[in-house]
């Protein structure tokens, strides 16, 4: 069986019976005519998939089937929204999905990585943040402090610690947070909410377990 | 509706005292049409108010601006039944040369059962029901049993028998939406909180009502964005467990999956 999660950025395809993980950038994969999938959530999965689940709902559930704890809470921090789930005693106590004020951030945040060429996994945290009101609004901020003379590693790095407060805000300020998506590979986003909560990656594929969990 | 052709009509926002309304049609016509001009018939863009401007205001202005040549007078709710945009929309339009008698209400007022927010059935026609008590004094259906909610006893009238009260499994708080299409998403045992629940009760200007929803059932708190009702909805959902929701004019596809998400897990 094949699954994905089409975000609007990355897309994440499973072959439940090879267990083969292919992530593809999502630019690419609506090119592709071929690509049909049993079961899909995500943006831009609508039209090529056979059943469609409700993104959220796939998260809660991805969530449920990787984390054992019976109180918990899970972030996925995605290319143009944040989706947040609560559980008390495993039942969904609170979820929320912002979509405008979270808007474009992370693929903001890919735009700026790939023009000024930064590596996530080794730019260093910053201890300073910038409003990233939205996705637009926090380029104007990154683009403003690079033009008074702040190096572009750190304008990105206090761009990306903006975000982590908005996340952290968004979650309702946990003690623990359990983070899902691209950003589980991005190695300041985690240093920097470290300093926040604990904060313990899943991995890009949280959705795909809750579209296997059915 | 907009009655077709040029004839005159009597256009109106918000929930204005049904005393001036009565006295809109004394004086410029008993036959003539009342229209509700918070709702998006579909009117050019005036282009005189700013883009980050609720949905309704806007609606408010681009209709009167669009309909001005049949305009006999607007009634314009102002009062804290309304919000400042009615108000200053008020100002505006009397500013454009537009005939507008202004309503507010003061609190008090003997109030009316509610019958359509605590009832089984279709969200989007129990609200559609509702709107209507703005200018029919009677909700069609206010036959019904035992007193309301709203404190108020329930009134036999002689109406079509209403469809009985049921227990809430979710809530919708708010005003009615630009976009109704968010309301299919709703199972017909959702019970109607906030501005809408305070038009059927008859008291607009109800702080307390509006603010009110029961403990325990899973509520969206609904808002236009830009709307000044979003502090309420926010405050509320972080209290009650709920899911705040705003939009600007049309629901677009992830605001309708992160509610159709909140009413199944919840």
């Amino acid at each position: 069986m094949l699954i994905a999660d089409c975000g609007s950025t990355w897309t994440k395809i499973l072959d439940t019976g090879s267990g083969k993980l292919e992530i593809i950038k999502t630019r690419d994969m609506v090119k592709r005519r071929d690509l049909h999938f049993d079961v899909a959530t995500g943006h831009s999965a609508k039209g090529r998939c056979a059943v469609f689940r409700n993104e959220l709902i796939a998260l809660a559930e991805g969530a449920l089937a990787l984390v054992p704890d019976p109180d918990f809470s899970v972030v996925d921090v995605g290319g143009r929204d944040v989706k947040f789930v609560r559980f008390r005693d495993r039942r969904v106590d609170k979820l929320d999905w912002n979509l405008s004020c979270g808007s474009s951030t992370g693929a903001t945040m890919e735009l700026l990585g790939n023009y000024y060429e930064i590596d996530f996994r080794t730019l260093p945290p910053s201890a300073d943040w910038i409003n990233v009101t939205c996705g637009v609004f926090g380029m104007e901020k990154v683009l403003e402090q690079v033009s008074t003379g702040t190096p572009a590693e750190e304008s990105i790095a206090m761009f990306l610690h903006g975000i982590v407060r908005n996340v952290y805000d968004f979650a309702g300020r946990p003690e623990t947070l359990h983070l899902s998506g691209g950003f589980c590979e991005n190695g300041c986003f985690l240093k920097t909410f470290a300093g926040y909560c604990d904060i313990k990656p899943l991995g890009r594929a949280v959705p795909l377990e809750g579209l296997k969990a059915k | 509706m907009i009655p077709e052709g040029d004839g005159r009509i009597i256009g109106y926002y918000g929930y204005p005292r049904r005393s001036l309304l009565a006295g809109a049609r004394a004086a410029f016509g008993a036959e003539l049409p009342l229209v509700d001009l918070d709702i998006d018939y579909g009117a050019p863009d005036a282009g005189l108010l700013p883009k980050a401007t609720c949905s309704i205001i806007t609606n408010i202005m681009n209709n009167a601006v669009w309909l001005s040549g049949r305009l006999a007078v607007v009634v314009a709710a102002v009062g804290e039944d309304k919000c400042d945009g009615g108000r200053n929309i008020a100002w505006l339009l009397k500013g454009m040369g537009f005939n507008v008698v202004e309503s507010r209400f003061t609190g008090g007022g003997a109030g009316r059962p509610l019958v359509w927010s605590t009832s089984a059935g279709p969200l989007a026609e129990r609200i559609d029901r509702i709107m209507e008590t703005v200018v029919e004094p009677e909700p069609r259906g206010a036959a019904a049993q035992g007193p309301g909610t709203s404190g108020a006893p329930r009134r036999e009238t002689g109406a079509i028998a209403a469809p009985p009260r049921c227990e809430p499994t979710h809530g919708f708080w708010g005003v009615p939406p630009n976009d109704f299409s968010i309301l299919g998403l709703f199972p017909p045992t959702t019970h109607i909180y906030g501005w809408t629940r305070c038009v059927e009760a008859g008291r607009p200007d109800d702080l307390d009502l509006e603010t009110f929803v029961d403990p325990g059932v899973p509520t969206v708190f609904f808002t236009q964005s830009f709307c000044a009702k979003q502090n309420l909805a926010h405050y509320l959902a972080e209290r009650h467990g709920g899911l705040e929701v705003d939009c600007h004019r049309e629901i677009n596809d992830s605001i309708m999956a992160k509610v159709e998400a909140f009413i199944k897990l919840s």
